[in-house]
């Protein structure tokens, strides 16, 4: 109420300000020198009901060097009719130039859509207040293209904004070493939309989602199966290929989800090299992470390679008792093989013996 | 070979299977299809035969345990032979019947020899011939080998205490070749001796009626006709 009847006051005093302009009809177009009367004022701010103060203080040069550059106050707060507005004015509703086939101007795509179905979409749609709006992710005045580094969603950025809800999560990133990658500024390394995707973000355990327990390998393979990322940082691209020929791998193809993946070893958003002694898949965190699964882990689950492929001569005595058995079978096979020709043979010369 | 005399022309059969065999060949048939059907469906996952395996075993999960199920069961058989060969009268009676000596190797030679056309006459085979010992003492100590490795990947934890992890990595190449070897085995010997052969086309009955034809024992496994005849079973 206290917040109400501060805005009253300061409508008041606008009011107050404006003198005796009448409430006549809305102009089809509201200047920006009109909104800047008021919202132009340094210390134009409003108290909200929780003691937190909002900037009202926007100029004209609030847009500039923004995708929406050219546009003015009501091409997005389209609800104000008439200045100064009586109303609080309702938060932007984007979709109202994004949508394909839109005359704004602006990006020719539906991409937008998929929000309205991932878990933040779903939240504000059951009315969660605290779901994020696209203005919430991307900013409201100074929006800039995701490929531009000063972007709130870019690469760089784009872990810290999530982070403004998800800060637990962020700070496991932050440390991890893909987070210490992107802030390393290296571009392959993957920030949060990297994993999770960038509209269509989805829970977990959404069989939609890119890190829901069947997709995740499929997932961190995007980059740790691909030989020209990887080997750029030294790092073996045979991981996705050994995990899939693994019991593991094998069981998690074929749907099942309470067998390990990727992230169940390695960790999720806390993932560090096997050498950090706070990794899950340190030696000596090992019997503890396998342990989740399998009680009773001890140290020896951490002796030799995990990742094996049994194709490959690094494989060592592995690739060579498969290419012994490989070798005995054919061999025996070609062995019975000849020993039934044979067989058909005397048996044949026996009969027409015997006659 | 002289030509047979009139009276072992009438249609003569010998038990050549009890019941007691019979059964635990069939319920050992029935085991290996399982355990082959869903060993290799895991060996094979990458391909259409081995994804549509896992499908019609109702999953990874149910593979697993279709699987062991069935591992055990034929355990249980390995176990149950092997009492029954050692301290049953029949059993220890086959068990004489199925040494293996000198004589099953110098036999083999002899008919490889033979049938090169190095060698006048082809050895004559008791009731089992080296074709059977061989195939006998194969399958199990084959049974007793892929137990082994199976229980060691079955008991994955428990190994993992103790084993490196490249034991258990081996383990598991070995197992799958070994159902390999013994699916090669069947197929090319098994199937042989006991379908193809010319002799038995298209099939050997005795492991169904337990009877076998006087004369295709006389013409296979000459030394037990003669015992027969000796004895006056024939």
């Amino acid at each position: 109420m206290k917040g109400k009847a501060l805005y009253a006051v300061i409508v008041a005093a606008i009011l107050g300000a404006w003198g005796a302009v009448p409430p006549g009809p809305a102009e089809a177009r509201i200047s920006l020198e009109k909104c800047t009367l008021c919202h132009g004022k340094p210390e134009f701010r409003k108290i909200l009901v929780d003691g937190k103060i909002q900037e009202l203080f926007v100029t004209a040069d609030s847009l500039k060097g923004s995708v929406h550059e050219k546009k003015t106050c009501v091409d997005c707060h389209f609800d104000i009719s008439e200045i100064p507005h009586r109303e609080r004015p309702r938060r932007v509703n984007c979709t109202h130039c994004h949508y394909k086939g839109n005359a704004e101007g602006a990006p020719q795509s539906d991409g937008y859509l998929a929000y309205f179905d991932s878990v933040h979409g779903k939240a504000i749609a059951r009315g969660n207040a605290k779901a994020p709006l696209c203005q919430d992710c991307h900013g409201s005045h100074s929006i800039l293209k995701a490929k531009n580094e000063g972007a709130l969603v870019s690469q760089a950025n784009v872990a810290e904004t999530c982070g403004h809800c998800h800060i637990q999560i962020y700070a496991q990133y932050k440390t991890s070493i893909h987070g210490v990658a992107v802030a390393k500024g290296i571009k392959e390394a993957p920030s949060c939309t990297g994993c999770h995707g960038e509209h269509k973000i989805y829970g977990h355990t959404d069989p939609k989602s890119t890190v829901y327990a069947t997709h995740v390998a499929e997932q961190c393979s995007k980059c740790h199966g691909s030989v020209s990322i990887m080997s750029k940082f030294g790092i073996e691209t045979e991981q996705v290929e050994t995990y899939k020929e693994s019991f593991h791998g094998v069981a998690s193809q074929f749907g099942s989800r309470t067998v390990a993946n990727c992230a169940s070893c390695h960790g999720t958003h806390d993932i560090r090299p096997a050498a950090d002694p706070l990794s899950s898949v340190n030696a000596r965190n090992v019997p503890q992470t396998c342990g989740k699964c399998h009680p009773g882990a001890n140290p020896n689950f951490a002796v030799g390679k995990m990742h094996i492929d049994a194709k490959k001569k690094d494989a060592g005595i592995v690739y060579y008792v498969a290419s012994f058995f490989k070798y005995l079978t054919i061999g025996t096979m070609l062995a019975l093989i000849f020993h039934i020709a044979l067989d058909m043979y005397g048996r044949t010369k026996r009969l027409r013996g015997e006659k | 070979m002289t030509p047979a005399s009139d009276e072992t022309r009438l249609p003569a059969y010998i038990i050549r299977m009890s019941l007691m065999f019979r059964v635990q060949h069939a319920l050992l048939m029935a085991t290996l299809l399982v355990l082959a059907l869903t060993g290799f469906a895991l060996m094979y996952h990458e391909n259409w035969l081995g994804r549509n395996l896992i499908r019609l075993e109702g999953g990874v999960l149910y593979r697993g345990f279709i699987h062991r199920a069935a591992a055990s069961l034929l355990m249980a058989q390995l176990v149950f032979h092997a009492f029954y060969m050692l301290f049953t009268r029949e059993g220890k009676k086959e068990l004489g019947e199925f040494f293996l000596g000198r004589r099953d190797f110098s036999d083999f030679l002899q008919a490889i020899r033979y049938n090169l056309g190095t060698a006048d006459e082809y050895p004559k085979a008791g009731k089992y011939g080296y074709k059977e010992k061989f195939q006998y003492w194969g399958a199990t100590l084959g049974i007793l080998l892929i137990s082994v490795t199976g229980v060691i990947l079955w008991a994955e934890t428990f190994s993992m205490r103790f084993l490196p992890k490249i034991v258990l990595d081996v383990t598991l190449i070995v197992h799958g070749y070994q159902g390999l070897l013994a699916f090669v085995i069947l197929l090319f010997w098994h199937i042989y001796n006991e379908h193809l052969n010319p002799s038995v086309f298209p099939m050997n009955n005795a492991w169904l009626t337990g009877r076998v034809d006087a004369e295709w024992l006389r013409r296979e496994h000459p030394l037990e006709y003669e015992k027969l005849k000796r004895e006056g079973v024939i």
